[in-house]
Order: C-alpha cells, then structure tokens, then sequence
C-alpha cells in the first residue's frame, strides 16, 4: 500500500496533465496520456525499486523502424532491463503501450501499434516475466510524444512503452 | 456506336429516301459536348401566410447552397433577376429567366400554420419551358425545416442530372481539439453540410472511426472507455450506447455494419495479430474471417452482403484485397505503386474508394471493384478514410495538415475529383461516416 | 421512356397551347404530388436537443440575398388548387411512450455557434488567374468548364458568352447599323478534368489549401442580353412560325416546299455542330445518362433558331428510360439555347436543314 501511494501522486499529476482521464483507478490509461512527461517522478529515481527509475534509468521504451515491428538490440537491451527490474519487484504489472508514427491510416496503425506492444510482451515472458503480469494497448497514431512532422519526431513515436500499473493481480 | 448509326442511317435513308428527297431531315452527330455547372435561380418562396415569411428566404437559401454546393450548378443571385417569383399559381415568365440565362427555375411557396410547415414548389427547364416533373409538396414540423429544404433540393437534383439526390443526410465524425498529442475526440452528428451539430460523447476516451447503421439509426464506433479499444454501438435518438461483446485480453476496431444491419464487420487484435471477424449483433455470436500472420483491417462489406474488401499487408505492404462475406480465398486488386488502405466499397457498387500512399504523400482514390480504372482525386500531406454519400457521386474524408500544429479537417470531392472543399465544422473534424438519405 | 415521352407530351401541348392562347386561360392546373416529409417529430428534436439546451440558432446563412419580400399575399388562389390530398400536414411522429432515457454520455454543451452556411471557399489568389505566363509545357488547370478545347481565362470585364464576339461600338458601324454589342468570350474551359492529385506539385501549396474555386464570373447584364435577342414566344412571327410548326407535326408535310438548294458543305455542317456542342453540357448528367445517346429533332426556322417546342426524343440507347430523359433534357437545352440567336445557316438552303435530327453521343465526354 506504501509503494502504491508513492508511485499515485505522481501518475495522478499525469493524468491530469493530459486532460484525459479523470478516473484515478485507470492508469493504463493516465499512462498513455502521459507518456511524454517522463520526468514525473525524477525525484525517487535513484531508488532502484521506483517506477521513476524504471522509466529513466532501465528506459521504459524501445523504438522500432517504419512499419517494423521487430526489435532491434538496443531494444532487446532494454527489455532485458526492464525484465529484470520486473523480476525484481513483482508488485508491479505493466501495461504495453504500441504506437505509431502519423504516416499510415488509423486503422493500419492500430494493428501496427498491437504488434509493437506484442512484441516487447513477449520478450519479456521469453525472460521470465509471467504473461499474466502484463497487458498490452495500441494507441496507434492516436498518442504521438513528439508533433513535428519529420523522421526524427516520427522516429520516436514508433515506439513501445512499457507503462508500470501497480501491484495487483491484473 | 458507329455501327448504330450507320445502320440508323441507312435504314432510314432507305426508307425515307424515296419518298421525300427533298425534305429529309438533316443529320449530324455531336460528339464533343462541355462540363460546367448549370446555372440555375431559386428565388425566395412565396409565403402563403405572414407567419411563413421568415422561412421563404431561408428554404430558397438552403435549397440554393445545396445545389451550388455539388459543383454541379451554379446559382445566379437574385440581384440579377429581371422578375421576381410573387405568385406560385401564376404563369412563369420564361422570358425573363432566359435573358439572365438561368437554365433551371424553383419556385415554391410556404406555408406555416401552427408549427406545422408546408413547402409546394415546381422545377422548370427554363429554355425550353417545360417542368420538369410535377409539382410537389412537403409537410412537416417548423423546426424541420431544414430537411425540408433539403428535400427539395434533392428532388431538383434528381430531376436534373437523373441520379438520387444525397442532401438530406448526416454525418457521423470525431470532433477534434487539442494539440496532436493531447487531442481531445469526441463523437458527433450533423447535417450534412455542417448545421445541427449535436455531441454524442463528451472527451474523457479516444473515440474512433463511426460508421452508420443501413438505417441510420445507429452507429458503430471504437472507443478506448474501458482503456483499451472496443466498439461500441450507439442509438443515435436516444444516446445510448452499449459495448460489443468482446473477449479479455483483444482489441477491437474498424467496425462497420453489413447492408442489412444483422452482422458487424471487425478487427480483432489478439498476441499482436490482427484478423477479421463477423458478430452477429443480436445473438452476440462471432466468427473468425480471416487467419495469417498479417494484419488484415478495415473491412467494408459490398452493397449486396456478399463479398467483403479489405486491407492486408500480406504482401509485405498494404495492399486492398477482396474476399466472400463468409470468408475463403481472397483476390488481392491494387496493383499501383504505394500503400492501399481504407477500402470502402460504394452504394452503388460500382467503385471501391480507398487512402493511398506515395512518395510521401496521401490520395483519396477510386477504383472499379476488379482495381481497374484506379483514378486519384485529392493530394495532400495527410487524407484518409473516405465515406461515401448515400447516391455514390460524393466522397468525404479526413485531411490533416502537417507539423506541431497540424489540423484536421472533413473534406468533401465529386468522384471525378472535381469540386474539392472543406466542409465546416466547429472544430476539428476526422472519420466522417455520411448516412443513408432519411 | 413512354412515361418520359407521355409527360413531355403533355408539358408541350400544355405549353404550345399557352403561346397560341396567350394567357386567355391563367392558370392552367399543372399536375401537383403531396408528400409528407417524416421530419423528425417536435418531441424527439425536443427529446434530443434538451439535455444540452442546444441552441435553436436562427441563421442569417452568410451569403443571403436580400430578399425582396413578396409583397401580395393574396396571390395565391386557394379553392381553385388542385391539391385533393393535401394531408393536414402530419408530424410523422415516431410515438415514443416512454419517457425519453437521459443520455448517460455527459455532453458538453454544443458550440453556440452552430454554423449554418455552406463552407466558403477560399478565393483563388487573382494574380493567378490573370497573370499566369504560358509556361514552356502547357498544363491543364483546374477550371469551372470543360470543353472540347481549352479557352484561355476572358478578359476580366468581358461577358461570358458561349461564342466569341468582337466588341462593336456605336461609331464604327457606318454602313450597317449595327446593335451596339458588347464584346463577349467563351468561358475560360481546361479540355480536361484536372483533379488534386494530377495537378503539377507545388511546394509552397503543400501546407496551405489549394485554391478550390475560380472567381466568380462577370455577372451578365440582363439589358444587354434582352436586346439581343427576342425571346421567341413573344413575337407574332414565332407564333406563326410555332402554327406552322404545329400545322406540320399534326397534320402531316402540307408545309408550303422551301427552297432546298445543295446539301449542306461539310463546313457547314461542322459549323452548326460545333455550335450546337459549345451549349451540350453533360455535366450536371448522371453516369447513367452519359452512358445514353439519344437521338433528337428539331424543326427549324428560316432565320436559323430552332422551334424550342418541336424538340423530341427519337431514339435511345445504352441507358435506362429515366436516363434517356435527362440525356434528351440536356440535348434539348443545348439546342435551345445555343440557337436562340439562331444558328449560321444557310438561308438559301433552308429546305435542308429546316428538319434536323441529332445525335447526341457522350462516349467521349465520359472519359473526361
């Protein structure tokens, strides 16, 4: 109960901020929302258990190339990562966030989105996480971090985020 | 062609050439012809009683912008007029209507009593005077009178170019605001062309993509309420909505109704795959349509319920692909350079409208349903997801502007790619779904 | 096609009637239906509109004529109307017994300003038009009309006319009085369509909206016009004409023999056809119809001007019988108004072409 006051105040700060959600029980959602606002929980992150240092330290996403949904070994070493931290603290569930850059049609991109979360899930089960532990959501194009319309805004919105949801039983 | 002519000819010739040399009718054939708008007046209605004064510019208005609004014809405006309309019995004064070169005429006359509007009007062929059809009137309430105004408008455009009119129908769309990364969506329905705007969700969830019921009385659409996608159905005069049965652990979306309103086409998303499914909507009974490792979406059924096209990157890029309602052996028919998607087949049947991709830039297109034919319409950074109106002459869609503060806005086009124009909305606007005719 | 035929019929007889009885009869009771429209009933646009207040917005659409409001109120002669059924105007009310469900979506309140008038679009930048240097490749651009060959944009203060006609002033014609006449142009016409994608990539229109519309046209002055030519109803020698015409469609070829002369020159010929195209406009025609050629005559004047009531459909084919009826609409307009200052024929010749029968054939037009 502890833990999950610590990581609230912040994901709650996150959902407001996106204007999106204003039920505090659905943080997949808040998570998606904001996604972006990394530095929330900058205070705790050097505590190796916080979702702070989850996100910051290990890096709770990995990045994909056009229409890819392969990971490459950047990719693969932060899953790793993220597998450990997961195996470390197994309060936590996480949710898989997939999305897309804005150059496809919606549809497109929420299948591409579901198969970019798919594949960050289970590398994480082929690591130990158990698969009960994690769920996954296509945002497709609809949740873009960066706005401007170039490659390098486009590079980090293909994207896999692995957003921590607290400790229950999913 | 020519052998119906040469053999009308000398039919003819030999029949008629004996017997009347010298006054046999002359002959030629035209061949080359023009496309431009008609010109045609619509001057305020006679108002039969005072109460109805207010409304006898308004209908003219609507009836008029309409018309102008197909690209199809053009109004001339009343400052123009040698005479004025101020009897809806008495004979047209064809002359005056010619000298300003008006080719079609509507008159009408209104009458309210009570809340109870009624509309009379006529449609004339100017030149060479005759009506075109008979007289017609409508009845109803004073706060429809838009539709009705739209319903007249139908019946000139029918009259005139001989197809079935699109004007009294609606739009389901995503009112967007917000900036690309926090947008706010909201599912909304309107007029067709922009008045009546009416909100059917507020902006706590990602709402996506509505689609009409055959009978416009529902609609289909993907909302992220329980935090992951899933299509709901919404009546759309009471504004209730309830969700599609859907399984633990998948992801819905891109529904859309079969022409019988029985059966919803979908993707489902499940281990990262996704396939086509069918539901049943009253039993809640699916079944899968589609099994590959690739990503098939945006299903759209043909007029007749019985062969589904749809999106696929079983190629390795995506590409339209045609297949049975029940499922089975698809037939891929894009062909072109870039990437297909959003395939919607048209009412009519006759053409499939899709999204393309190409060097870097996106096209709302057609295509016969073999892929023949494919013809671009638009270009522009982003366009996506055309609905067609409800008589298969007119395409709406999606198109975003580029950068941080990039828009998107609903635009509408003539399927010859004529007559590109935006269609207002209060804000932002994405994925509209036009309606059936009412 | 019959019923098309039998309508047509009766409008002509009505109308040919009209002409030869002048107004001795006023009103002649033109067939009229009655519909009840299924408009939304008072109570579900109540039930709808409720929960979020929506404003009922009384909309001064933007572009509104100023009307001028009729002013009798008597015109109407109500008892003499034909209209038998005409249903006391009925809300075709959908009864719904329950009491209507609140929306359990909380909406926020529309948008005060629902906006009523069609989108307005953007005016072209007029340096565009005007000023557009012929570029080393000719590239068709987008424009209102589509003709068999391209015409270049008019003149700004030129009226749009179907033929080009030279300026005439009131000194310079000496000899022959000639009407002071405006100068006219044909309309500015592409020979194609040319849509979004096909037009030439132009960076800087990458972000903004293309322009979508051409500059309104020069108004034509309605004087100008109606001195040009009389409206051919109206002058005695029509009505003859229109007798003689009637005389003729009714009564059998008594007509008195006109001088026939040689056949017509290919040149001729060319001329009255491509006078006739410059006024077929097929596009305002459904894909039906421009898949149906028709074949239509016309009885002509000595002066040139076709009998506008002695237009009929001949023959059809290739679409459906409603299709024929617009294809034959379209081809009479075309004849009709193309000829209404009369067509360049020769006089001396008039027994050749005082019968004529066209063939309007869109094969060609589809594809463009």
């Amino acid at each position: 109960m502890n833990l999950l006051g610590k990581i609230a105040a912040p994901i709650a700060l996150v959902a407001l901020a996106a204007c999106s959600n204003t039920d505090p029980s659905a943080w997949g959602s808040g998570g998606a929302g904001g996604a972006g606002a990394g530095g929330a929980g900058a205070g705790v992150a050097s505590d190796p258990t916080s979702p702070a240092y989850f996100q910051q330290a290990i890096g709770d996403r990995v990045l994909f190339s056009v229409d890819q949904s392969t990971l490459t070994a950047e990719a693969q070493t932060i899953l790793q990562g993220q597998a450990d931290w997961l195996l470390r603290n197994v309060d936590f569930t996480a949710t898989i966030e997939g999305h897309a850059d804005e150059q496809g049609t919606r549809e497109y991109n929420l299948a591409l989105g579901a198969r970019r979360a798919n594949a960050a899930r289970e590398f994480l089960i082929s690591r130990g996480v158990a698969g009960n532990r994690l769920k996954t959501v296509t945002y497709g194009k609809e949740r873009p971090i960066e706005i401007c319309s170039e490659e390098a805004c486009y590079a980090k919105n293909r994207r896999a985020v692995t957003v921590l949801t607290g400790a229950t039983t999913g | 062609m020519m052998k119906f002519l040469t053999s009308l000819f000398l039919g003819t010739a030999l029949l008629v050439a004996p017997a009347q040399a010298q006054n046999q009718p002359l002959r030629i054939e035209i061949t080359e012809g023009v496309i431009e708008p008609l010109p045609f007046a619509a001057p305020n209605f006679v108002p039969d009683t005072p109460a109805a004064a207010e409304y006898s510019a308004q209908l003219a208005r609507v009836v008029a912008a309409d018309l102008s609004g197909t690209g199809l014809f053009r109004e001339i405006g009343s400052d123009a007029y040698i005479s004025q309309v101020s009897s809806f019995e008495a004979p047209v004064q064809f002359a005056d209507w010619k000298a300003i070169n008006a080719q079609a005429l509507v008159t009408g006359a209104v009458n309210v009593s009570g809340n109870q509007l009624t509309v009379r009007f006529r449609i004339w062929d100017v030149f060479s005077g005759a009506e075109l059809g008979n007289g017609l009137q409508f009845a109803g309430t004073t706060d429809g009178w838009r539709r009705m105004a739209h319903k007249v408008a139908d019946q000139v455009y029918s009259r005139i170019t001989g197809e079935t009119g699109y004007f009294d129908s609606r739009v389901a769309f995503v009112s967007e605001s917000g900036p690309k990364n926090q947008r706010r969506k909201r599912l909304a329905i309107m007029d067709y062309d922009g008045a009546n705007v009416q909100y059917l969700t507020d902006s706590s969830a990602i709402v996506l993509a509505p689609r009409f019921s055959p009978t416009g009385d529902r609609v289909l659409y993907t909302s992220y309420e329980s935090g992951t996608p899933r299509i709901y159905v919404l009546d759309v005069g009471r504004v209730q909505r309830r969700v599609l049965q859907s399984q633990e652990g998948t992801m819905s979306f891109a529904p859309r109704f079969s022409p019988d309103g029985q059966t919803v086409l979908y993707s489902l998303a499940q281990g990262g795959n996704t396939d086509l499914w069918s539901m049943n909507i009253g039993s809640g009974q699916s079944a899968r349509l589609t099994n590959a490792p690739s990503i098939e979406t945006a299903p759209s059924y043909s007029p007749d319920g019985s062969q589904i096209v749809f999106e696929s990157d079983r190629s390795g890029t995506p590409q339209l692909y045609i297949m049975p309602a029940r499922g089975g052996e698809a037939r891929r028919i894009s062909f072109g350079k870039g990437r297909y998607g959003t395939p919607v087949w048209s009412p009519r049947g006759d053409y499939i409208a899709f999204t393309k991709q190409n060097k870097g830039r996106f096209h709302i297109g057609v295509m016969r349903t073999d892929g023949s034919e494919e013809r671009l319409l638009t270009a522009s950074f982003l366009d996506e997801g055309p609905t067609w109106a409800p008589n298969g002459r007119v395409i709406m869609f999606t198109r975003e502007t580029q950068g941080a503060s990039g828009r998107s806005a609903l635009y509408s086009v003539d399927i010859s790619g004529r007559n590109l124009r935006p269609v207002r909305t209060p804000d932002g606007g994405s994925d509209p779904a036009w309606s059936p005719l009412q | 096609m019959q019923t098309g035929t039998k309508i047509s019929g009766v409008l002509h007889v009505t109308l040919v009637g009209w002409a030869l009885f002048g107004g001795t009869f006023r009103s002649e009771p033109l067939p009229f239906e009655v519909q009840d429209v299924s408009v939304i009933s008072a109570e579900e646009y109540a039930a709808l509109t409720a929960p979020k207040q929506a404003p009922e917005v009384v909309d001064a659409p933007s572009d509104l004529q100023q009307p001028e409001q009729p002013d009798d109120q008597v015109a109407v002669p109500a008892p003499a109307e034909p209209e038998p059924e005409q249903a006391p105007p009925e809300p075709v009310a959908q009864p719904e017994p329950e009491p209507e469900p609140q929306p359990d979506v909380v909406a926020e309140p529309p948008d005060p300003e629902v906006v009523e008038e069609t989108p307005t679009l953007e005016q072209p930048d007029p340096e565009e038009v005007a000023l557009l240097p012929p570029g080393p490749r000719p590239q068709p651009r987008p424009a209102d009309r589509v003709a068999p060959q391209p015409v270049a944009p008019p003149p700004p203060d030129v009226k749009p006319d179907d033929v080009d006609t030279p300026p005439v002033s009131a000194e310079e014609g000496a000899e022959e009085q000639q009407p002071e006449q405006e100068e006219t142009a044909q309309k500015e016409a592409t020979d194609q369509i040319v849509t979004e994608a096909e037009e030439s990539p132009d960076p800087a229109a990458q972000s903004s909206p293309r322009p979508k519309s051409r500059p309104s046209r020069p108004k034509p002055e309605p004087v100008q016009t109606a001195e040009q030519e009389d409206p051919p109803d109206t002058s005695p020698n029509t009505q003859d004409a229109v007798e003689d015409a009637l005389a003729e469609a009714l009564g059998g070829a008594q007509a008195a023999p006109a001088p026939s002369g040689p056949p017509l020159t290919g040149g001729e010929k060319d001329a009255l056809r491509i006078a006739v195209s410059n006024c077929w406009n097929v596009g305002s025609l459904s894909t039906d119809a421009l898949n149906t050629t028709v074949v239509v005559s016309v009885a002509m004047q000595p002066d040139g001007r076709p009998i506008s009531n002695s237009v009929r459909l001949l023959d059809s084919s290739g679409g459906s019988s409603a299709a024929a009826q617009q294809a034959f609409e379209a081809a009479r307009r075309a004849i009709v108004r193309c000829g209404a200052k009369g067509y360049d024929l020769p006089t001396e010749k008039y027994g050749q072409w005082q019968n004529i029968e066209m063939t309007f054939n869109p094969e060609r037009m589809r594809i463009k």
